[in-house]
Formats: structure tokens, C-alpha cells, sequence
């Protein structure tokens, strides 16, 4: 089945370069360096998909003590982690041209900085506890706080700071972007929503058969 | 027995203890003077950018000594083999859970207290008539603080690495408290009038909210053996 | 006409494969050892018992 969801994923993935590269037009104000949104974007929103499912399974968890779902949450966690490192890595190779400087404390970069933090913690915690039980437990409550504060940190960091463009895809009212565009996102976006579901499926096979191996 | 005296009595113990020993109280305070003291020797010379930086610095101090007081919250039940103690308990074990968080709440409220008394001697700042939206400010954000604070220590006090495990946690999770409240402090120190930061305050209050709520039903899970 | 900095274009998207791609590798790597591991527990445990 996640060989399926695999070649699913890297057709998706090279439709995903096509759109970009070749359909998406030469953007008018910052150039061909904004093609890179075509991975930052999807990347960031995979990554918030990964941590809500997170949240999800870590609830399951807790209330079915199934270690299905705690596995779930594992691989999730762990994609996810991946993908939002990722996000930041492109937003400062893009930031460099365009705003002149690799970081910036801006609202929508401080929160995925922060994001990237808490679940890097929630990696660490795993790492930490041997007993399967309780490592279980303990990280499905970090990961039910981490999620919950996810929106506090999004208003925090935004009242804080502000420099990042204004987000253009979910505004109401007409679309600001051409719409060769925003189907090149779209695409892209399920591309890596497609890459993160392979991952995740193929990490929680390897989840299981490591425990059957320890057995 | 009821809920409320099962809190109560965690809290009672705790308060006893402490009281016997002062261990933690004296050492926290301690720690806090010497922040003071570390605070002026590498920011200090320039008083104007002291008194600028003061509710960073405030925060800074309280997070600081918060760390090392909350990280011991379960200190005494792991070094007297009571944990299981806490395991055994009956009923719904979240009592103990509310207990700790009062206990913590008023024990960083008395370090932070005295922490704000000293700043305001040492560098030399009026903080008189602030003191009413002050203290609601430090109430609010040590809350936040003491919720998540008093969850992660039960998380931790098993784990090998605590020490470490402990702040990696925790301050992630605090940012939008710790941003809030220097951002309430701030306004707070400037005679402002605390309706300007009033969307600050609501997004304090709603931390607190969440992760005391949070708490109350996740504590059970943390502490099943 | 702003510069078009396709250094950076493909920086951002090399990284990216690089790092998926390692990824990718190491949970196919991870597969085929436990596949081993695996079989050769479920082969000591169906193996006949000696004959005195």
C-alpha cells in the first residue's frame, strides 16, 4: 500500500516541478526567486497537517491506549519535524535575496522556529524514556500541549512582530495571485501532502516490525 | 474525601515542608539576587538601558528562577521513594495535580515579589504606582508558567537527562506567556493604563485557561506507574 | 528587471531533495535490516529441535 502512495507521491512531486518551473510564470516583483515558494509553502502546510495529526492521534492515544495511534503520532511528529525544518532552511534561502538577510525575527519565521522547537522536544522526550509504556503516555501529552499551543503562539509572535508578506492564499475576497500561480501551489501542496503520507506509512511499518524485532 | 481537600492537602504538605527546611525558598531567592548581580555586571554601566531593558530583565530573572523552582516540584516524592505514594492515591488524581500548581504558583510569586522589590532598589526605579497592574500582569503569566511548569516536572522526574530535558520542554511552550507578560510589564512599568494591552492580558488569561484544563485531564496519564 | 538569483532556486530545492532523499534512504535501509532481523528470529525459533 506505501508503495503505491510512494509512486503516487514522486509522480505528484515531478507535476509539481513542471508547474513550478514551467507553467508558473516569471513572477513580476521578486523574479524567478520566488519559484521557491512552490516548496516552502507546501513544505510549512505539510508540516502543520503533521502536527495536527499529531495532536489527534496523542488524543487517541490517551483515550484507547492503542499503540497503533502512538505510533502514528511518532511517525507524524517525526515527518514533521523533518518538513518544518525544511520550511525554515527554504524561507532563509529565499529571505536572502530578497529581504537581504538569512533570519529575521518576523511573525510567520518565529513561529515556525518555535514549532520546530516544541517537536524537536517532543523527538527528544521519546528518545529519552525506555519504557514503551510510558514513553507513550508521556509524549501524548506533550504532543496535546504542543498543539493547543500552537494558536497562542501564532497570535503572540503576530502582535509581536509583523514584516512577512500577508497571507495571499486564504484571504477572503478575490484571489491576489495569478491563477497559474496558485495552481502551482496547489498542485505542489498535495505533492508533499502525498510525500508526507508515504513517509508516515512507511515509518509506522518500521515502528511496528521494530517492536516485533525486540520482541 | 473531596477534591478540593485532596488539593488542599498536597499543597498543606508541601507549604510544611518547606516551611521546616526553607531550602527552596532561600535558595531561589538567593539565585534571584545573584541574577541581579549577573544582570548588572554584563548589561550594566549604561543605567538608561538597564531601566529600558528592566521588564525583559524582570521576566528574564523570573523565568530563570521558575526554571530551577519548578523543576523540583516532584523532587521530594522521587528522593523519598513516594512516588508511588502519588500512584496509590484514590480518586481522581488531578487533585494532586492542582495542589502542585498553587503550591508553585505562590512559591514564583513570592520569589518574583521580592526579585521586583530588589530591581527596583538596585536600579533605582519607581515602581510604586505600578504596583496594582503588576501585580495582576506577574498573577496572570505566573500562572501560564506554573500550569505547564508543574506538568513538566511530573514528565520529567523519570526521565534520565531531566535537568536538561526539563527547559528544552518548557520554554517553547512558554513563549507566548513570556511574550505576553513582558509586553503587560512593559506597559505596566510606563504608567500605561492596562486597557492598551488588553488583547495581551486576554491571550494571558486564555493560556492560563488552556493549560490548567489541560492539566487537570492530562496529569492523570503521567502519573500511571 | 529584478535579478533572477537561480543560486538560491536551486539551493532551496537541492537542500530539499537532499534531505527527503536521505530520508528516504534511511527508512529503506532501516526496512531491509529489520526484514533480516526478523527473519532470521522467526528461523531460530521454527528450527527442529536436535535428535539425541
Amino acid at each position: 500500500m506505501s508503495r503505491a502512495l510512494g509512486w503516487l507521491a514522486a509522480l505528484a512531486l515531478g507535476a509539481g516541478l513542471v508547474m513550478g518551473f514551467g507553467v508558473a510564470p516569471r513572477e513580476v516583483i521578486q523574479g524567478n526567486v520566488q519559484r521557491i515558494m512552490y516548496l516552502h509553502v507546501p513544505t510549512v502546510l505539510v508540516a502543520y497537517l503533521a502536527f495536527a495529526v499529531v495532536f489527534l492521534a496523542s488524543i487517541a492515544y490517551l483515550w484507547r491506549r492503542d499503540l497503533a495511534a502512538d505510533r502514528l503520532a511518532h511517525a507524524s511528529a517525526e515527518v514533521g519535524v523533518l518538513f518544518t525544518g525544511l520550511t525554515i532552511a527554504a524561507g532563509a534561502i529565499w529571505g536572502k535575496p530578497t529581504w537581504g538577510t538569512w533570519w529575521t525575527w518576523d511573525a510567520r519565521l518565529t513561529s515556525v522556529a518555535i514549532l520546530f522547537v516544541m517537536y524537536l522536544g517532543y523527538l527528544l522526550l521519546r528518545g529519552m524514556i525506555e519504557d514503551r509504556d510510558r514513553a507513550a503516555r508521556y509524549s501524548a501529552v506533550l504532543g496535546i500541549i504542543a498543539a493547543l499551543d500552537v494558536p497562542l503562539v501564532h497570535f503572540s509572535v503576530y502582535w509581536w512582530r509583523t514584516l512577512h508578506q500577508p497571507p495571499s492564499l486564504l484571504k477572503p475576497g478575490p484571489a491576489t495571485m495569478p491563477q497559474s500561480i496558485v495552481a502551482a501551489l496547489v498542485v505542489n501542496i498535495a505533492a508533499f501532502a502525498l510525500l508526507y503520507a508515504y513517509f508516515v506509512a512507511k515509518r509506522v511499518t518500521l515502528l511496528r516490525r521494530e517492536e516485533e524485532a525486540r520482541a | 474525601m473531596t477534591y478540593a481537600r485532596r488539593a488542599w492537602i498536597v499543597l498543606w504538605k508541601d507549604v510544611v515542608t518547606e516551611r521546616r527546611s526553607k531550602e527552596t525558598l532561600n535558595a531561589l531567592l538567593f539565585f534571584s539576587l545573584l541574577l541581579l548581580f549577573v544582570f548588572q555586571f554584563t548589561l550594566g554601566g549604561d543605567r538608561e538601558r538597564l531601566v529600558l531593558a528592566l521588564p525583559g530583565l524582570l521576566w528574564l530573572g523570573f523565568v530563570l528562577s521558575g526554571l530551577v523552582g519548578l523543576g523540583r516540584t516532584f523532587l521530594a516524592e522521587r528522593e523519598n521513594d513516594c512516588w508511588d505514594g502519588l500512584l496509590l492515591a484514590p480518586g481522581d488524581k488531578s487533585a494532586i495535580y492542582l495542589g502542585k500548581v498553587v503550591g508553585n504558583l505562590a512559591l514564583m510569586l513570592v520569589v518574583e515579589a521580592v526579585l521586583l522589590t530588589l530591581f527596583a532598589l538596585f536600579f533605582n526605579v519607581d515602581i510604586g504606582r505600578a504596583v496594582p497592574a503588576l501585580s495582576l500582569v506577574l498573577l496572570l503569566g505566573t500562572v501560564g508558567f506554573a500550569a505547564v511548569g508543574t506538568l513538566f516536572a511530573a514528565m520529567t522526574a523519570h526521565v534520565r537527562a531531566r535537568e536538561l530535558l526539563f527547559p528544552v520542554l518548557l520554554l517553547p511552550v512558554e513563549v507566548p506567556v513570556l511574550l505576553a507578560s513582558v509586553k503587560a510589564t512593559e506597559a505596566a512599568l510606563a504608567g500605561e493604563p492596562l486597557s492598551a494591552v488588553a488583547h495581551w492580558l486576554k491571550l494571558l488569561a486564555a493560556a492560563d485557561v488552556v493549560y490548567l484544563v489541560a492539566g487537570l485531564l492530562t496529569f492523570d496519564a503521567l502519573l500511571e506507574g | 528587471m529584478t535579478a533572477d538569483h537561480w543560486g538560491f532556486v536551486v539551493a532551496a530545492y537541492g537542500l530539499a531533495a537532499v534531505v527527503l532523499g536521505a530520508y528516504w534512504r534511511r527508512l529503506r535501509r532501516r526496512d531491509r535490516e529489520l526484514t533480516t532481523l526478523i527473519e532470521s528470529k522467526t528461523a531460530r525459533a521454527t528450527q527442529p529441535k536436535r535428535q539425541r
